[in-house]
């Protein structure tokens, strides 16, 4: 009996090591081909014109597994921890080269040969075709190819698509010339035609394996595109994809531009930010996004990690409906932009990675002018600017305190939380009866896009995605008869619209430049929006990883990056 | 028995009928919008239109009641299984459903069946000695746990033993990101490895899994600890008990009655747990980046994602009410007492 009770003392031993063994093997999560990048989701769709499009995590996984025809040439003058693009030079991607036809409005585009996709098959003009086609369709969720098509001022993607369904069909606007040739006909000259190919909403795909996913009822294959997989031309082929979990994409071996050389990326979903720093921190995984300004500053400060950034297109602002009084007030506008404090926010919000904002276009914007003049400035200016129009306590605006509830998404609460408080206080210094109305970021974009009816509100949400200023003024500042497209404080002034109107079909560069700066003079007056602070887009990695690029989506593009030997 | 049954299926039936109702309604009546999450917050006035007509929000709210029930264009509707499509990710709800299910049902499981494991002999041996150092310790024990919520347990324990002692996986779901993991067929890991004749796999999900299933053990033990312990001690203080022991009857028999008392309660507990477990165990799954139903539900309700909000309500209720009917029979089964 005894000897029986050892040797099962003896395995059970045995079963012990052995489990922890084989775990110890486990922990040991660096391999030479493949990086784990963590991310708060995995990619929930691939469809640009599916439901899950506007989601960023999205967007990553369609920039890595499509192209487009053109993209912005890597600006090789400025070479930092993060390199960023030339904003003035397009350079070929699916597109070897292209002409524009000015006097018919028509592009020609050359598409390159032997392109092949992950599927194998070989980029043609009917994959350009198709991919214009589907956008037309406007039978995705969220028709976002068609709005980025009808920014551009492609002819026929117009409002009747959405209110016709005889004019979704694809015409001749976009035509097939020969095998590797295309054309592309504006219904108006616009600057903005380029732009937006570059962007995710417009990325080609491999139309012989999309066809191949379709069905009767699902003749574009958003079903196999929102849950399978995405076809197409990038640099990566979908490996496996568990929603909610995992993504993982692999070199796509062909690539015209080259293998690339990370060869499998393993996007794993780790929802908590302080997770993806302690998993950092431990060298459990290769590169992290989405960390609070404090943790990224943490993860700097530990052995064989880095955290690299830049200044791209994120930033902070100070939303104040002009349809709300006392905001529809310039005075009152002008005493709040007093009380800001900047520099409490850069040092304490942003841990000195951002710097004041003194523009309403990214400043790394081409047309971007930092000049926004901090003229009204500190809580006595505030105070006196108050009194000037007749407010002498507290209590006398008091009769606007809904109009003070300052909103933020509260999923940012980590990052807006501290940032809201001290503006909070600041004001409150100056007599403003402001309150604190942190909101779910689908309750804020009802309230912002849709009802417009936010009062007063701290965003870091809006970036313009098509890298122009004159996007940006059309998205933000036009009025909706003028083509604004989310004018989200009621900002209205009929010169801003007449010379968006002329800037916005303008051939002449120089005269397209002074028409938006003089836009931007009458933002910046009016304080249509009050700029505080613009951000780094950061990332947190080993020490061997190089190469990081930063594009106007903030998505990564693996391709780009190196490993070097440890 | 089967008069019991079928009364409590119906009764099921109509509390599932009022609370698909009720949902639907008022997840409608919420001040927020889902449209504009899905185009995006810079799309235009025509574009938002466009998606609102393509999730059938242009619909009067009756008319989307009858499409949810009968189905529309975009489902086949309640009454023939069919639950939509999320509004997120474009795929059936009972897929995504079925794909995050097994995964929370096999982390509590789990749990559970370590908490029960030590919950119970614990319970029965601060029972057995009353006031004794054994009875303190589990007192304490069992009061110290409650103390606090899980996720502030989860994170000390991360925090303990990955990071500081560096003894235990790190919060990165069910399986090392460089492990492929066994095809799925129940979305078990346990089970798919096990089925896939993979016991690597087993051994390292099992690895994965240490942390979150010892929190939430940890936390669900107290209560139970404490459940047993008080029940055992009230029996064997019941007038029977003392007339069982003054009639000679052996100690082992009585301490079997006793147990089988004392246990009813404590089934209904892990019962009433368990069902809340289902949805309330989303902040481990937060904590621990395991993708299960609770962290779909959450996702669901930030994003307004009417369908998979509906098919998960419907699902955890169908499942809690399932497991209520589960501990009123195995109450009748333990306690000849209790006619059903």
């Amino acid at each position: 009996m005894r000897k029986i009770n050892t040797q099962i003392y003896q395995l059970l031993m045995f079963l012990i090591f052995s489990f922890l063994s084989s775990c110890s093997v486990q922990q040991d999560t660096n391999t030479k081909d493949s990086i784990i990048y963590l991310t708060q989701d995995v990619p929930v769709g691939l469809n640009n014109d599916g439901p899950a499009a506007s989601i960023p995590e999205s967007q990553i996984g369609i920039v890595n597994l499509q192209d487009a025809l053109i993209d912005y040439a890597i600006d090789t003058d400025n070479i930092g921890e993060v390199r960023s693009l030339n904003f003035e030079k397009f350079e070929g991607r699916l597109a070897k080269e292209w002409f524009f036809d000015k006097k018919n409005l028509t592009w020609t585009f050359k598409l390159r040969e032997n392109v092949i996709s992950c599927a194998g098959n070989e980029l043609t003009a009917d994959d350009i075709i198709y991919t214009f086609a589907r956008a037309k369709s406007v039978t995705g969720a969220a028709p976002i190819g068609w709005f980025l098509s009808s920014v551009a001022s492609i002819k026929g993607f117009d409002n009747e698509v959405l209110s016709n369904p005889g004019a979704r069909k694809l015409g001749d606007e976009v035509k097939k010339i020969d095998r590797y040739t295309v054309e592309i006909k504006q219904s108006a000259p616009n600057k903005l035609f380029l732009p937006a190919l570059s962007t995710f909403g417009i990325r080609v795909f491999d139309s012989i394996e999309a066809k191949k996913n379709s069905s009767e009822e699902d003749p574009w294959s958003h079903n196999y595109i929102n849950n399978i997989s995405l076809p197409g031309f990038g640099p990566y082929c979908l490996e496996s994809w568990s929603k909610g979990n995992e993504f993982i994409i692999k070199a796509n071996k062909n690539y015209y531009r080259g293998e690339p050389r990370i060869k499998r990326v393993i996007f794993k979903r780790i929802p908590q930010s302080s997770n993806r720093f302690i998993i950092m921190r431990m060298h459990q995984a290769d590169i992290a996004y989405g960390l609070t300004p404090r943790e990224f500053n943490k993860l700097s400060e530990f052995n064989g990690i880095k955290v690299v950034g830049i200044t791209g297109n994120q930033n902070l602002f100070l939303h104040m409906n002009f349809k709300t009084p006392p905001f529809n007030n310039l005075n009152i506008r002008r005493a709040v932009a007093a009380t800001i404090p900047y520099k409490w926010i850069i040092k304490n919000g942003y841990f000195n990675q951002a710097s004041i904002w003194r523009s309403l276009v990214p400043s790394r914007y081409p047309g971007a002018e930092s000049k926004f003049d901090l003229k009204w400035n500190g809580i006595d200016k505030a105070k006196e600017i108050l009194n000037s129009e007749g407010y002498f306590s507290p209590e006398d605006l008091l009769v606007y305190k809904d109009s003070f509830k300052l909103s933020y998404v509260s999923e940012k609460e980590d990052i807006l939380a501290p940032i809201a408080t001290a503006i909070r206080t600041e004001m409150r210094k100056a007599g403003f009866p402001v309150e604190l109305d942190p909101i779910p970021l689908t309750q804020y974009g009802d309230r912002q896009l849709v009802k417009r009816d936010l009062p007063f509100a701290i965003n870091s949400e809006e970036k313009p995605i098509v890298v122009d200023a004159g996007y940006a003024v059309q998205l933000f500042f036009a009025s909706a008869d003028a083509g604004g497209v989310n004018n989200m404080v009621n900002y209205s002034n009929r010169k801003v619209d007449g010379l968006w109107a002329k800037a916005r079909v303008s051939e002449d560069e120089e005269e397209r430049f002074k028409l938006i700066t003089e836009i931007y003079q009458y933002l910046e007056e009016d304080i249509a929006w009050l700029p505080i602070a613009e951000y780094k887009t950061r990332w947190g990695a080993k020490e061997n990883i190089n190469g990081f690029v930063w594009y106007p989506d903030n998505g990564i593009r693996f391709f780009d990056l190196s490993m070097d030997s440890k | 028995m089967w008069k019991f049954l079928i009364k409590r299926l119906l009764l099921a039936l109509f509390q599932i009928t009022f609370l698909v109702i009720a949902v639907f309604f008022l997840i409608r009546l919420l001040p927020a919008d889902p449209v504009s999450r899905f185009v995006g917050m810079n799309a235009s006035k025509e574009a938002y239109l466009q998606a609102e007509m393509s999730l059938g929000l242009d619909r009067s709210i009756g008319k989307q009641f009858q499409g949810f029930l009968l189905g529309d264009k975009n489902s086949l509707g309640l009454i023939s299984g069919d639950l939509g499509k999320s509004w997120v990710s474009g795929e059936e709800v009972t897929q995504e459903i079925k794909k995050f299910l097994p995964v929370t049902l096999e982390l509590i499981t789990l749990a559970f069946i370590f908490a029960a494991g030590i919950s119970i002999p614990v319970g029965l041996w601060g029972a057995a000695n009353p006031g004794g150092i054994a009875d303190k310790g589990t007192m304490v024990y069992s009061l110290f746990a409650g103390s606090q919520p899980e996720f502030s347990w989860g994170i000390l324990f991360i925090f303990i033993f990955f990071v500081y002692f560096g003894i235990a996986p790190g919060p990165l779901g069910r399986l090392s990101p460089l492990t492929e993991a066994p095809i799925v067929i129940t979305g078990a890991i346990t089970i798919d490895a096990i089925l896939a004749g993979r016991f690597d796999i087993l051994l390292e999900a099992l690895w994965y899994l240490t942390l979150p299933v010892l929190t939430l053990a940890f936390v669900l033990s107290g209560p139970i600890i404490k459940m047993v312990r008080e029940n055992l001690i009230q029996a064997l203080q019941a007038d029977y008990i003392l007339y069982a022991r003054a009639s000679g009857i052996s100690s082992m028999r009585v301490a079997r009655d006793a147990l089988r008392v004392s246990i009813s309660p404590t089934i209904t507990l892990i019962g009433i747990l368990f069902g809340y477990m289902i949805g309330g165990a989303v902040l481990i799954e937060r904590i621990f980046s395991i993708s299960g139903i609770g962290q779909y539900s959450i996702n669901s309700i930030l994003a307004f994602d009417y369908p998979a909000i509906q098919g998960v309500v419907l699902t955890i209720s169908s499942i809690t009410l399932l497991i209520f009917l589960i501990v009123d029979i195995l109450h009748a089964l333990v306690d000849p007492r209790i006619k059903l």
